[in-house]
């Protein structure tokens, strides 16, 4: 009862435009002073500082940090420089190179928008030069910055394992696979799209001009060979590896390339600073609202609610991913991962679900659900750039929404694809 | 209004800023020393997570100020202005009301701290690393009474933060794309 009455009191507050976070605590504190009168006050504010010193999130603002280091030391341009020489030849190419450089760099700076707004303002208006359609362009930069979220280094990614208490380094290591597949899966229907539009080439491929592009950016390109090999090596934690990513950025972007902007860098590092807040503050009320749902046991009886009803791994993996899929149409990831973790993860275990095979089918659920209106931040700022309507751009974009689904079902059901170069090195 | 709020801007982001460089220097420090020295530094998991708590409560009242929160103004923004304005204002008052409340509540958790300290660094105690939750909260309150008129008329004209953070975000690019 007491249950239900919380969620339709999250619901309400939510529906009036109250802030996600404001609404968690306030039926959380709710709930907790009709149980335990003012002492559950006292105990609210206590688990609010509590709920935001979680160690393994300290990577979320430097992870931000370096990708603020990036943006404004010309390392960005260089890698869109190289990713150019290496894809431009094919037909299509732009739409290509889109592809492969919002799979290097997307989700680094904790702001989809803020990173969909600086790939797209780039090559955007390049495709719409070259005579590729504006919903196409559109369409094409908003999914694949939407893949991105399930290579490392990835936001969600740090936030799910930190909330689920699981190994974020394995999170990113079941990520590589689906990610690189998912990138061919878009790069093939580009080329589809490329032939049945007779889309451009760019310039023909040429060796020593990859060379010089791959000798411009080869700081650039080092910098996630150091940081994720340290990470991946068992060297660093995946903290320790944020940490180690702000200073290689430093050194590279101030000393090497000398192009490191001080009052540009002041800003990204206000707008990294404000996004980490506005996810910790999720975080930590969600630890009171946590606390009250433990309480009252919602998440143990939702479990086994569940699993009364059907063991069914396969079953069990549908259902939450329909929940996922409506959920990340109306909330932003990070509110919806903080909301939904907590709650359906004595269920996960209790079916014997891996929690790092969940944490990938969690998260590309997400991506989706940044392609779908009506909240969909990251199509919205794609359609802007390319001053294209939404709905006409999302008629296009469902063939590479199709590529998305077609991934989720493929690491939902075929738990080898995310999982075995986590069983081969971890377990 | 708008110069206090510039002003309290403008502080905010300096402490917020400040808070996320010494976490940066602390964890690339704590590296260093284990790898570099072979030697650790034993206060340094707790003290990286009390700057991450205070990060929290400093830059969730920037982000009140611009109000930048995650939200869902979808069903808000269909509205006619007078429903509209109404669940503005009933929205307002539920932010006050958790804000107000945990102000309180923090203060007075405050004083049943006196004398701990943490655990690893016996000299700090516990009432400063914990009166971020007193002091975010009485700011978030601050924050979101100078950014009331600015959010009223955005909600009189029906747009969302979220669509000025957009065509900000892409101006800026433009402009940098352009260089």
């Amino acid at each position: 009862m007491t249950a239900v009455l919380i969620l339709i009191g999250l619901l309400a507050l939510i529906l009036i435009n109250v802030p996600i976070a404001v609404a968690i605590c306030a039926v959380a504190l709710l709930g907790m002073v009709a149980m335990n009168g003012e002492l559950g006050l006292y105990n609210a504010a206590l688990t609010l500082f509590d709920g935001a010193t979680s160690f393994p999130l300290i990577a979320i603002p430097l992870f931000i940090l370096a990708g603020a280091l990036m943006n404004t030391g010309g390392i960005s341009r260089r890698l869109i420089a190289f990713v150019s020489a290496l894809v431009g030849f094919a037909r299509g190419g732009l739409a290509m190179v889109n592809v492969g450089v919002s799979l290097f760099f997307a989700e680094i700076s904790g702001s989809a928008v803020a990173d969909v707004a600086a790939i797209g303002s780039v090559l955007i208006p390049a495709m719409k030069k070259r005579r590729y359609r504006p919903t196409f362009a559109a369409a094409v930069t908003s999914s694949s910055a939407s893949l991105a979220i399930i290579i490392p280094p990835s936001i969600p990614m740090i936030l799910y394992g930190a909330m689920a208490d699981t190994s974020i380094v394995q999170l990113f290591v079941a990520g590589i696979v689906p990610g690189l597949l998912g990138g061919f899966a878009m790069l093939c229907l580009c080329y589809w799209f490329a032939v049945r539009y007779d889309l451009p080439r760019e310039e023909a491929f040429s060796l020593p001009r990859l060379g010089a592009a791959a000798r411009e950016a080869f700081w650039a390109l080092l910098l996630p060979v150091i940081i994720l090999g340290g990470i991946f090596g068992g060297i660093v934690t995946a903290t320790e590896g944020a940490g180690l990513a702000v200073l290689a950025a430093l050194l590279i972007g101030g000393v090497i390339y000398r192009e490191l902007r001080l009052v540009e860098l002041y800003g990204a590092m206000i707008e990294g600073v404000t996004q980490t807040a506005v996810v910790m503050l999720l975080v930590a009320t969600s630890a009171v609202l946590g606390l009250h749902l433990t309480e009252i046991e919602l998440p143990q009886n939702l479990a086994r609610a569940i699993t009364e009803a059907t063991s069914n791994q396969y079953v069990v993996l549908i259902l939450l991913n329909i929940l996922l899929l409506v959920l990340g149409m109306f909330l932003h990831g990070a509110a919806a991962i903080i909301l939904v973790v907590p709650i359906v993860l004595p269920l996960i275990h209790a079916v014997g679900i891996d929690p790092v095979h969940f944490g990938i089918i969690l998260t590309l659920n997400l991506a989706i659900g940044q392609q779908t209106p009506p909240v969909a931040s990251v199509l919205v700022t794609a359609c802007s750039i390319a001053k294209t309507d939404i709905w006409a751009t999302t008629r296009t974009n469902l063939a590479f929404i199709v590529v998305l689904a077609v991934m989720v079902l493929l690491v939902t059901y075929v738990p080898a694809i995310p999982m075995t170069l986590v069983e081969h090195f971890y377990r | 209004m708008a110069l206090a709020a510039r002003i309290l801007h403008r502080v905010l982001e300096v402490i917020t800023i400040g808070l996320l460089v010494l976490l940066a220097v602390l964890v690339i420090t704590a590296v260093t020393f284990r790898y570099g020295l072979n030697a650790s530094l034993p206060w340094y998991d707790e003290v990286a997570s009390v700057l991450l708590a205070w990060i929290t409560y400093y830059g969730a009242a920037l982000a009140a100020l611009r109000r930048g929160h995650l939200g869902f103004s979808g069903l808000v923004l269909s509205l006619p202005p007078l429903p509209r304005q109404a669940l503005f204002v009933l929205a307002e008052v539920v932010v006050y009301a958790v804000f107000v409340s945990m102000a309180w509540a923090g203060w007075v958790v405050l004083q049943v701290m006196a004398g701990e300290t943490l655990v690893a660094l016996d000299w700090v105690p516990l009432q400063v690393t914990q009166s971020v939750v007193p002091i975010g909260c009485a700011l978030f309150i601050l924050a979101q009474i100078l950014s009331t008129p600015a959010a009223w008329a955005r909600s009189r004209a029906g747009r969302d933060a979220e669509a000025e953070e957009i065509e900000a975000e892409i101006a800026k690019a433009e402009r940098e794309a352009r260089r």
